[in-house]
């Protein structure tokens, strides 16, 4: 396959991972401008755990998702009394402080007679344990695919189970919510770790794929592009997230000709889909519609 | 079943209610009724645990709510529809329903035998709901895309779903027509036929005074009466709050 191509599609599944965590914050009523932190977090934990530790990469990774889900449910306890504009402005602390930390954050130990680690604000570079592996990137394409698919089922079956339903409902109207019987700060947490788990895989899948990441990546517009895939992809199904990084970054950044109007369009694209179909392009009604269809 | 006991709530200054005494009988239509700001939408919210109480306590069937959270309330058996309908809009009609009751605490040993029933084959209890509420053939339909009566009896059946002991209905005949109204009337029966005692708070006069077995009078957070229907109607209190005080008096002077 086309080396570019490849690294396309691996930028796509990967902030797909990132989409996804935003979307289920969504769902359950909140807009987050912080999932780029937790992405931040599985990358520099998993590219330490992997570096610096020589931990498996299996292994590194899932410790970068866990990170992600604990601290993400661990900032969700208070922070899921906000609601609305309090909730993503605690967010977006959460995140530059996040971002702050990791630029003064020094962590180098000698690896086989070189210093690895992360290195501040000059980022952590050396993460090379897929390269050593021999994992070529069209196979490493295929693990982010294979993991990314796995996440899409088990929201399928959290859906089949209800979960997602009763995640929609807090989301909706949390008091209406708690007169059904549903405990509402129970599902925000639950929701906010599950987010900060996923954006934490991504990450560390990340790390592994770039070999370098720097504080600067994981910056406030990173987050806000999150929360876009989103809204311009549809709330109503899992895929409604993954179409619009497939928007954003298969159409508008691999695109060279489009390139550099990337943002002007995308912001545009924004504005037109929020004001035509406010709940996205693959919204509930949509998909409710598919469904009473597919059942007859 | 359901009491009330020196119930209070002051917001700030204003006693919205206060020291209100109650007793709702099980297998009753309840009829509590008072002019606009008597308190009567702060008592269902008191009793639901949207509110916490400044004083006084709520028991049903012995247990004492006051201090419960809203979800332990519903699972103790009491469920209520709002003044202004509050659905799962961008949920499926069933999903309103289905969703509500495996919320249920009680219910969670059935989680994972959902998986053998998802999508349409809702549980029997469900389908049962949706023929009640005539709702069967739009079970597939986002709640928010309903019209507007669909709506109400959606809500309706929605609070049934967690299989309440009392059903607080507040003003389900708001912006009803007339027809509608008879129609509410026979539902409202149908719900008590099936061991649901209701509390009622309506200002349809006509829909209170025709199903009710008893009713209580708000009139500035105080109860000023109880009794049955007919009671209620010659009660000279109660047509004072309703009619202003000082009516007859001035009726005296004016044909003096």
């Amino acid at each position: 396959m086309d080396p570019y191509l490849v690294s396309v599609l691996s930028n796509i599944g990967l902030f797909s991972f990132l989409a996804l965590s935003a979307w289920i914050l969504l769902l359950g009523g909140e807009i987050s401008f912080g999932q780029q932190a937790y992405f931040a977090i599985g990358a520099y934990a998993a590219g330490i755990a992997s570096a610096v530790w020589a931990w498996p990469f299996t292994a590194a990774v899932l410790w970068g998702a866990v990170l992600g889900a604990g601290i993400g449910a661990l900032i969700a306890w208070p922070a899921a009394r906000f609601t609305g504009v309090h909730y993503a402005i605690a967010t977006l602390a959460f995140a530059e402080l996040t971002r702050a930390a990791l630029n003064v954050f020094h962590y180098q130990r000698d690896v086989d007679g070189y210093l690895t680690g992360p290195d501040g604000a000059n980022g952590f570079g050396d993460i090379r344990w897929v390269y050593e592996a021999g994992i070529e990137p069209g196979p490493y394409l295929a693990v982010i695919a294979t993991l990314l698919l796995a996440v899409i089922a088990l929201i399928g079956l959290a859906a089949r189970l209800d979960v997602m339903a009763q995640l929609r409902m807090v989301g909706e109207d949390p008091i209406l919510a708690a007169m059904q019987g549903v405990r509402v700060l129970r599902w925000k947490i639950g929701a906010a770790a599950a987010a900060g788990g996923l954006a934490g895989l991504g990450g560390g899948l990340y790390a592994h794929f770039a070999t370098y990441v720097e504080p600067a990546q994981f910056s406030v517009m990173t987050g806000v592009h999150a929360v876009a895939y989103g809204l311009i992809g549809g709330l109503g199904t899992a895929l409604g997230p993954i179409l619009g990084v497939l928007i954003d970054i298969g159409l508008l950044e691999s695109l060279r000709a489009l390139a550099a109007y990337r943002m002007i369009v995308f912001g545009g694209l924004v504005a037109i889909i929020l004001i035509l179909r406010p709940r996205g392009l693959l919204d509930e009604t949509l998909v409710a519609k598919v469904r009473a269809w597919a059942r007859r | 079943m359901l009491t009330l006991e020196n119930l209070s709530k002051h917001f700030g200054g204003v006693r919205a209610v206060d020291g209100v005494t109650l007793t709702i009988r099980e297998g009753e239509i309840f009829g509590l009724i008072g002019p606009n700001g008597s308190g009567k939408s702060t008592t269902v919210n008191l009793i639901t645990g949207l509110y916490t109480p400044t004083t006084g306590t709520v028991t049903l069937d012995g247990w004492d709510l006051t201090a419960m959270p809203q979800h332990a309330r519903t699972s103790r058996g009491v469920a209520r529809t709002f003044q202004n309908i509050r659905l799962f809009g961008n949920l499926t009609v069933a999903q309103n329903l289905w969703v509500a009751q495996n919320g249920h605490e009680q219910r969670r040993e059935h989680f994972l035998s959902r998986w053998f029933k998802p999508g349409g084959e809702h549980g029997a209890s469900v389908d049962e709901l949706l023929q009640f509420s005539r709702l069967y053939s739009k079970r597939d339909v986002l709640a928010g895309n309903l019209s507007f009566g669909e709506m109400r009896r959606l809500e309706m059946a929605r609070a049934l779903a967690s299989n309440p002991r009392v059903l607080l209905l507040d003003e389900p005949a708001a912006g009803a027509s007339q027809e509608d109204g008879q129609l509410l009337a026979e539902r409202i029966r149908a719900v008590r036929d099936r061991g649901v005692t209701v509390l009622l708070i309506e200002h349809m006069m006509e829909l209170v005074m025709g199903i009710t077995d008893r009713i209580a009078v708000l009139n500035f957070g105080q109860k000023i009466a109880e009794g049955t229907p007919r009671e209620i109607q010659d009660d000279p209190q109660v047509r004072a709050a309703y009619l202003g005080s000082g009516h007859d008096e001035k009726m005296e002077r004016a044909s003096a």
